[in-house]
């Protein structure tokens, strides 16, 4: 029966991906993420799963992989210092293709930062963040209710894309309370089974290939080398490397456009807020506040791939407003992709953008 | 079904250089999952980086290829998810030792059911030859040109003390004792480490006076003494000269193990 | 049964002329065409294994495979086993 609750962000993250059906969760404490491994520790082991806390994020992330393998739904949670040691394991679960979700509770940074505080700094960590060329899918919750709804969507892309992906929440979303509409059923998505007999890591058109799950006598061999379709090291091959690599990152930018997932408000203004995350809640109360001014929103839920197109969806464009919690990560990005007006408005520090402070900017531009 | 069965024949050759003990181990391994009895599609192969770490590349069942000091991390998480699923890890000691040194010693504390074969070359082998935690002193290595000032670490010690069920060391001229040695770190619930010193005729070998593969298998064979008489030899006041290699078995205990199949 | 080196995987450590007891491997004189110099077989037929194994179900001794990190030893069978039933005496 679908219930309804009032609850954490962090909670709610951890419901969803219960929903989703993940049975592995494999984390280490740290501000301000540690109430998903808490509610997960008090959760799964009742539903059959597996609760682990490892000895760092390092393995965390490793033991998350290593679960996936065995065809189950795997998770961890952390913050900024953690995030940073997880990279090369995700680089690994790029070049393996292995599904699994990692939460990012953002704080701010560099180093230790402000664990109790809010920001989004680390936008274009989990982009870039491990080394080699890749590419990865992100969302952004901007509510306790899709703290739910978006981890759930987050286990399905993994599944779908045999990808890592990623939840970029932030510490205002993951420590407010809010009500919350469970469902009793959530869509899903299983990985593709692999077809016995067929090359283990060839892909047909999707360019994801089936997933040959360990202990069923497939005997695969999984390597973070640069590998051939049968999976074996083959790491001298310069066509192989660039086929490979290639195929890593168009299954996923292939698909942005279809797979994208924003809110679009107001299409036809001329002055156009693009946000994701808690920053969205300002802009809402802009557009609230002034109904009048006909201000645009483009509120991103997918912020990777970036899916440059729904830009061109405000046909009377003249300037993009970007606020987020750092100093102007995506702003970049959004650069690339138009020739308007790109103006960044970044915040450090924890604190929110005031509505007064961003329609300010509206004004400005009139 | 026999050891050949157990290997990836279209991958064979492998990349190790001659005499090399890292296919002496893999064979010690697989003779001993021969014996034990287990499936193919139950057992898993898990490794980090390094030479040794290319073993299960060349196993026919699954098998995870990690990032440098991770295999046990990731066994970890296997073994929790499907404890149906029998899983050995091969490491080197730059991989087990030194980037895997906390990884190494909370599978110990967690007595985690995996059995590690750890083949121990004294050197980081697949990098040209730098020194490693269990390079021993005086040792030389790419790094450590004037002799290795830094004492080696005791990986049997530390994984006795850390809480592993199963604990013991040989060589790869010990055969059959190795064999005997994994064999009963398969059978045996909660974490098994089995220490293996191997020969690197390439990297370390050439640097540290053994001229030819065999002068290194010989100093094994000579310099090796079974933990029982080592210990009959201190109870005398006898002393144990500090290059001996103390070889057998360390502890075999029934600590609570996780991740054993139900 | 034939002793048998594979040249193919061998890589010349001579390890095996190390570990059998009747010294049947003995160092090779000439690389061959992979620049490896395989070692040479002296009177096979003396090998424990070649002798014994059909009587006793089992592989004895095989010092020289369980070493070889090649993979490269191995006893292949050169007629029917005829099996015999073998009386051990105390
Ligand atoms: C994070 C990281 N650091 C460094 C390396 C480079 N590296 C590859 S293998 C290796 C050492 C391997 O030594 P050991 O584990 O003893 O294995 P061996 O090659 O001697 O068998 C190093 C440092 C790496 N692959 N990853
Ligand atoms: S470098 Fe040393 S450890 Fe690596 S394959 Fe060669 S002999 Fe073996
Ligand atoms: S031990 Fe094996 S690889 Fe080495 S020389 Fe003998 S047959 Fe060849
Ligand atoms: S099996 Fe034993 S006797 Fe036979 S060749 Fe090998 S080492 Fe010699
Ligand atoms: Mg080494």
């Amino acid at each position: 029966m679908t219930r309804t609750e009032f609850m954490q962000g962090n909670t709610a993250c951890a419901e969803g991906a219960l929903a989703a059906g993940c049975r592995f969760f494999g984390g280490y404490p740290i501000t301000p993420s540690t109430e998903i491994a808490e509610h997960m520790a008090l959760r799964l082991p009742k539903m059959g799963g597996v609760f682990i806390q490892m000895e760092d994020e390092i393995a965390s992330i490793a033991a998350v992989i290593g679960a996936s393998w065995t065809g189950a739904m795997a998770m961890t949670a952390t913050s900024g210092p953690g995030f940073s040691l997880m990279m090369e394991n995700i680089g690994y679960a790029v070049m393996t293709e292995t599904p699994c979700v990692i939460v990012n509770v953002q704080r701010g940074g560099p180093s230790t930062g402000q664990p109790t505080l809010s920001a989004q700094g680390d936008m274009l960590q989990c982009r870039f963040g491990s080394h080699g060329d890749y590419s990865v899918i992100a969302l952004s919750p901007a509510s306790v209710q899709e703290m739910f709804d978006l981890t759930v969507e987050a286990f399905n892309l993994a599944e779908r894309f045999r990808s890592p992906v990623f939840l970029m929440a932030d510490e205002i979303i993951g420590h407010m309370r809010e009500r919350v509409i469970i469902p009793d059923h959530v869509p899903s998505n299983q990985r593709k089974p692999y077809e016995p007999g067929s090359l283990p890591f060839r892909a047909g058109e999707d360019l994801v290939p089936g997933f040959p799950a360990f202990g069923k006598g497939y005997g695969v061999h999984v390597t973070g080398l640069t590998h051939d379709e049968r999976g074996y090291p083959c790491a001298t091959s310069p066509k192989l490397h660039e086929d490979l690599v290639k195929r890593l990152v168009g299954k996923v930018e292939g698909a942005r456009g279809s797979i994208t997932s924003c809110d679009i408000l107001n299409p036809d203004a001329e002055v156009v807020f693009v946000s994701y995350g808690a920053p969205s809640r300002t802009v809402q109360q802009v557009l609230h506040d002034h109904p009048d001014d006909n201000i645009g929103h483009l509120r991103l839920k997918m912020v990777w791939p970036f899916a440059e197109m729904v830009l061109a969806r405000f046909t009377n464009a003249e300037a993009f407003i970007v606020p987020e919690q750092n100093l102007g990560q995506i702003a970049r990005e959004i650069e690339r992709h138009t020739d308007k007006d790109v103006v960044t408005v970044p915040k450090l520090g924890g604190d929110l953008h005031t509505p007064g402070e961003l329609y300010a900017i509206v004004e400005n531009l009139k | 079904m026999s050891e050949e069965d157990w290997l990836r024949q279209d991958r064979l050759p492998h990349i190790f250089c001659a005499g090399c003990g890292n296919g002496t181990v893999i064979n010690c391994t697989l003779s001993a999952v021969e014996q034990i009895g287990w499936k193919r599609q139950e057992t898993v192969f898990v490794s980090g980086i390094g030479c040794s770490s290319r073993a299960p590349g060349y196993i026919s069942t699954d098998s995870l290829h990690t990032t440098h000091g991770r295999a046990l991390a990731f066994a970890t998480g296997i073994k929790l998810a499907n404890p149906q699923l029998n899983i050995v890890v091969f490491t080197g000691d730059g991989d087990l030792a030194a980037i895997g040194g906390n990884h190494f010693i909370h599978a110990c504390r967690r007595n985690i059911d995996l059995t590690v074969v750890c083949l121990n070359n004294m050197i980081y082998g697949m990098t040209g030859g730098q020194g490693s935690p269990t390079t021993p002193m005086g040792g030389l290595s790419t790094t450590t040109p004037y002799g290795s000032g830094e004492p080696a670490f005791d990986l049997c010690g530390l994984a006795t003390a850390a809480g592993a069920n199963y604990v013991a060391r040989w060589t790869s001229y010990h055969v059959r004792e190795l064999t005997r040695a994994i064999l009963t770190g398969l059978e045996n619930p909660g974490f098994s480490f089995i220490e293996s010193l191997v020969q690197c005729p390439t990297n370390y070998g050439r640097r540290n006076r053994f001229k030819q593969v065999a002068d290194q298998i010989e100093y094994f064979k000579s310099h090796t003494i079974l933990v029982e008489k080592a210990a009959r030899m201190r109870e005398k006041g006898e002393m144990i000269p500090p290059e001996m290699i103390l070889a057998g078995e360390f502890v075999r205990r029934n600590r609570p193990a996780l991740g054993v199949r139900p | 049964m034939r002793l048998q080196i594979d040249e193919r995987r061998c890589k010349g450590c001579n390890l095996c002329t190390l570990v059998c007891p009747y010294r049947i491997f003995k160092p090779g004189k000439r690389a061959n065409r992979r620049g490896i110099v395989v070692p040479e077989l002296d009177r096979p037929e003396r090998c424990a294994n070649c002798r014994l194994r059909h009587l006793y179900g089992r592989t004895l001794c095989g010092n020289c495979q369980m070493i070889c990190p090649d993979q490269a030893i191995s006893w292949k069978e050169d007629e029917e086993p005829v099996p015999k039933k073998v009386a051990i005496e105390y």
